[in-house]
């Protein structure tokens, strides 16, 4: 008896729940992360970005109470060597304030590095090898993944995650595959984004050696970033050169000279090297 | 010597009492059984194939080995005194010979030691899983980010105990004690910034705090295993244990002066 009241009350229940379920994927609020999170899922992103950073330098990284550099992280950047500038950034511990900071600087990374970087500079323990030996072996760019996937995952609809991680994945770990199939997830959840076309674009040409998809690709990219707001476009003018140079680097190499030229034109009103571009747009003429 | 043996004797066996109340417990085993399976299951996670990342499941592995070894060594402290009282244990135990600093200074090994056998098993299973994803066997990097966690629980044993004589209840004791720990382990490598942004006189005020506080930021060194740095230099390290010595020892002074001054019921 008790049986069949309990088989009655599931299939009554199952009759309530399925509908409410189907409503509920159809609302697209199906997402867990964000029902949980709300929009504080973005600061955890964001977390977790700057995670991967540290991650790229070692875990010595900037904490809330040192100094850290405005703009673009460094792994965004796309420049794993040093650079005197980067050196100064990074410069945040300075030189120590009594001997608990003195002393302290043993017990976590203290010195700048970078993942992958075969030669350090002079270690805190006063040898030149403060790294494994294992620290040497190619590919360690690996370890940023699983925060970018993470970043990604708790806020889709920042472009830049999918660009950086593709970079690394293209780059250091040679994964065309993987970075492809990232960037796609990324331009699913955020349409048209010229950011990820572009470096969609960059894999077909230096990776894939197609030139007419990456030319859609790179096209593409430049119409959705003319159509962006001003605001954005100043924001993003190195994209835009990148994106113009790219263009004519690759109209150039089809033997297309007039529309390289069209571009180098275009890029000479923002370039912050008129003449070179001017001497190209001579050459090429 | 055999004044040294006569007074040990006494500690030795209350530390060996602590020592089986812990594995008779379930606190170790949950705790273990839960690091465990949250690093298998982050474990296996796939990451764009690529199945040589490991260094976010040390830090994972880490980061809950702390949180275990914190939950085991305070709340294991902070009830040892109070539960003697309450059930009444004290007054025999204080039968001669065994004094009051027996008493203390049992408890505080016998938590100490039960700590310490606990992160063997705890450091062992990670050594396992990290060398079992990136192939390298980093002992003495391990031995000392042992050993400095250990001396590190040392204080933190000792905090805790004293806490067990000053507070009331267990439970008021766990939580001071862990808002304590945990402020230290995140504030106090910053507190000299923080003070040299400050105008006097409580740059000074903030400044001899900063001295005063057992620095127990020093012994995390998780970052240096998990981003595969060097060793850290042997002296250096014995300066950090020296260090955690002190203090406990200060905490323990403090426990044992404490103690004589309260009446047992």
């Amino acid at each position: 008896m008790r049986a069949a009241l309990l088989v009655v009350a599931a299939f009554c229940l199952s009759t309530w729940l399925e509908p409410w379920f189907q409503h509920w994927r159809r609302s697209g609020s199906g997402d867990v992360i964000t029902i949980a999170l709300g929009d504080s899922r973005k600061l955890f992103a964001s977390h977790f970005y700057d995670k991967a950073d540290a991650y790229f330098h070692n875990g010595y990284y900037p904490s809330i109470y040192d100094t850290k550099a405005e703009g673009e992280l460094h792994m965004a950047s796309g420049m794993a060597g040093p650079s005197e500038e980067h050196e100064k950034e990074m410069d945040f511990l300075g030189k120590p304030k009594d001997w608990i900071d003195a002393f302290s600087r043993h017990f976590y990374p203290s010195v700048h590095s970078h993942l992958g970087e075969e030669e350090c500079k002079e270690s805190k323990h006063g040898d030149k090898q403060h790294h494994e030996e294992h620290q040497t072996a190619a590919g360690l760019e690996r370890e940023m993944l699983p925060w970018l996937k993470l970043a990604a995952t708790l806020d889709p609809e920042r472009p830049e995650t999918y660009v950086v991680a593709s970079f690394w994945l293209t780059q250091k770990l040679k994964k065309m595959d993987e970075a492809e199939h990232f960037l796609r997830e990324g331009l699913r959840a955020n349409p048209g984004s010229y950011e990820i076309l572009y470096e969609m674009g960059r894999i077909a040409y230096e990776h894939r050696k197609d030139a007419s998809r990456a030319r859609n690709l790179w096209v593409l990219a430049l119409d959705n970033f003319r159509k962006a707001d001003e605001a954005t476009q100043d924001s993003k003018l190195l994209l835009h050169c990148q994106l113009l140079s790219s263009l004519a680097k690759l109209e150039q190499e089809q033997k297309n000279n007039a529309e390289a030229i069209r571009y180098f034109t275009e890029l000479k009103k923002y370039s912050p090297f008129k003449d070179q571009v001017q001497a190209w747009i001579d050459y090429l003429k | 010597m055999n004044a040294a043996a006569s007074f040990y004797s006494p500690v030795q066996a209350i530390a060996g009492v602590v020592i089986r109340e812990l594995y008779r417990r379930k606190d170790f085993y949950v705790l273990f059984v839960l690091t465990a399976l949250i690093t298998l299951v982050l474990g296996s996670v796939n990451f764009f194939n690529e199945d040589k990342i490991v260094r976010y499941l040390k830090e994972i592995c880490l980061f809950l080995i702390w949180v275990s070894s914190l939950v085991i060594a305070i709340t294991t402290a902070a009830r040892q005194i109070p539960a003697e009282r309450e059930n009444r244990t004290l007054f025999p135990l204080l039968a001669k010979p065994v004094t009051r600093h027996h008493v203390v200074l049992g408890k505080f090994f016998g938590c100490w030691y039960a700590s310490g056998l606990c992160l063997v098993v705890f450091y062992f299973f990670f050594a396992v899983i990290s060398g079992a994803r990136e192939h390298a066997w980093p002992i003495v990097n391990y031995f000392q980010c042992f050993t400095l966690h250990w001396f590190m629980l040392g204080v933190v044993t000792a905090l805790a105990l004293l806490g067990s004589i000053v507070f009331a209840a267990p439970s008021s004791n766990n939580t001071i004690t862990f808002v304590t720990v945990t402020t230290i382990l995140l504030l106090a490598r910053h507190l000299n910034k923080m003070a040299l942004s400050l105008n006097e006189p409580l740059q000074t005020l903030v400044y001899t705090f900063y001295f005063g506080i057992p620095h127990l930021e020093l012994f995390d060194v998780r970052d240096l295993i998990v981003h595969d740095w060097a060793a850290i230099p042997w002296l250096v390290w014995l300066g950090a244990l020296g260090y955690a010595t002190v203090y406990a020892g200060i905490f323990l002074a403090a426990t044992c002066y404490a103690f004589r001054q309260k009446s047992v019921n």
